[in-house]
């Protein structure tokens, strides 16, 4: 089995959204993003995964980490947050896999570990 | 000290909303929803708040995934605990999932046909419940205390409830079972209140609807 990983940054997502994603992880594509999805992108993500779900395709595995470390301090958190304004984006990272390449994806607080 | 500010803060926001709700809205049944991944033990709740106040269950609670494929509405449910008194409309919603298989329902022993039709219908039924979380005004997300809590689902579920600002109760289900861990669902979402119980037993209700109460007065 081909396995594809595409690195998207966040812009095209926002371009391409939900449905191109969803054809991208139907054709064995891991994909990478350089941002934290919004809960509501991550919702929509999971709606548009279930109109898409068949027998081939059976949905996703989905993780992000934030920027922003719960041991960080407040200056540190604050710089955090106003950088994300400033740029307009989430800071951290989304990984998107199909789920029958991706077994799960481990999470602790500043990494990610998928495991296919 | 963070999960106790943040306690403030949206305890301090629900008053402020309840009383603008009470100066410009019209008299509106609420709407309390009963959110979770999928079986954490929803409609098994469900049927205990329905029987406890009503005498009669909502729907059918299975071992089988994706059981409750649509949602499922009992209206005008008044409960009392303290002195006071709620009224509402319960809403039983199907398990939000990111992947569903029809192959895992074989294993039950449902035939292929009725399996691929259940995988279309619970598919659906996650849409629905998405569709519906706007529509809440106190939302219990029920968990599987004897399962790892930090899981995408959960954390979406959560993070979209917050983002809306609708008051959430997270209700460890499962403490009568040996493997329940309340405590680690404590930890893993300390913002958030946690109530144990066992739906299925019927333990720590008591507490359940206080919580429920002072949610929303």
């Amino acid at each position: 089995m081909n396995i594809r990983i595409k690195l998207l940054p966040y812009e095209r997502f926002k371009r391409d959204r939900f449905k191109a994603i969803v054809k991208d992880l139907k054709e064995n594509t891991i994909i990478l993003i350089d941002a934290k999805l919004s809960m509501e992108e991550e919702l929509n993500l999971i709606k548009e995964t279930m109109r898409s779900i068949t027998g081939s395709f059976t949905g996703i595995e989905l993780s992000s980490i934030n920027s922003i470390d719960k041991k960080m301090g407040n200056m540190d958190k604050f710089r955090n947050m106003l950088v994300e304004r400033i740029i307009g984006k989430k800071r951290g990272m989304t990984i998107i896999g199909p789920a029958k390449l991706v077994q799960k994806i481990k999470k602790n607080p500043e990494e990610l570990l998928l495991y296919v | 000290m963070a999960g106790k500010l943040k306690r403030f803060r949206d305890g301090l926001r629900r008053k402020i909303r309840s009383i603008i709700n009470a100066m410009f809205r019209k008299k509106k049944d609420l709407k309390i929803g009963i959110y979770g991944p999928v079986n954490s033990g929803k409609t098994t709740l469900a049927n205990r708040i329905c029987v406890d106040w009503l005498g009669e269950e909502l729907g059918i609670a299975s071992v089988i995934p994706h059981e409750t494929r649509e949602i499922q509405v009992k209206e005008k449910i008044t409960m009392k605990a303290d002195g006071k008194s709620l009224t509402f409309n319960l809403i039983d919603t199907p398990g939000i999932a990111t992947k569903i298989d029809f192959e895992n329902f074989l294993k039950y022993g449902i035939k292929r046909k009725d399996a691929k039709q259940r995988a279309k219908e619970a598919t659906k039924g996650v849409i629905e419940s998405i569709k519906w979380l706007d529509n809440m005004d106190l939302v219990m997300v029920v968990l599987d205390s004897t399962r790892d809590p930090i899981n995408q689902v959960n954390i979406t579920i959560l993070g979209n409830l917050d983002a809306r600002d609708i008051p959430l109760i997270i209700v460890s289900n499962k403490i009568d079972l040996k493997s329940s861990k309340t405590g680690v669902i404590r930890n893993a979402f300390p913002s958030y209140r946690t109530i144990g119980i066992s739906a299925k037993q019927g333990n720590n209700m008591k507490d359940l609807y206080k919580s429920m109460l002072d949610s929303l007065k």
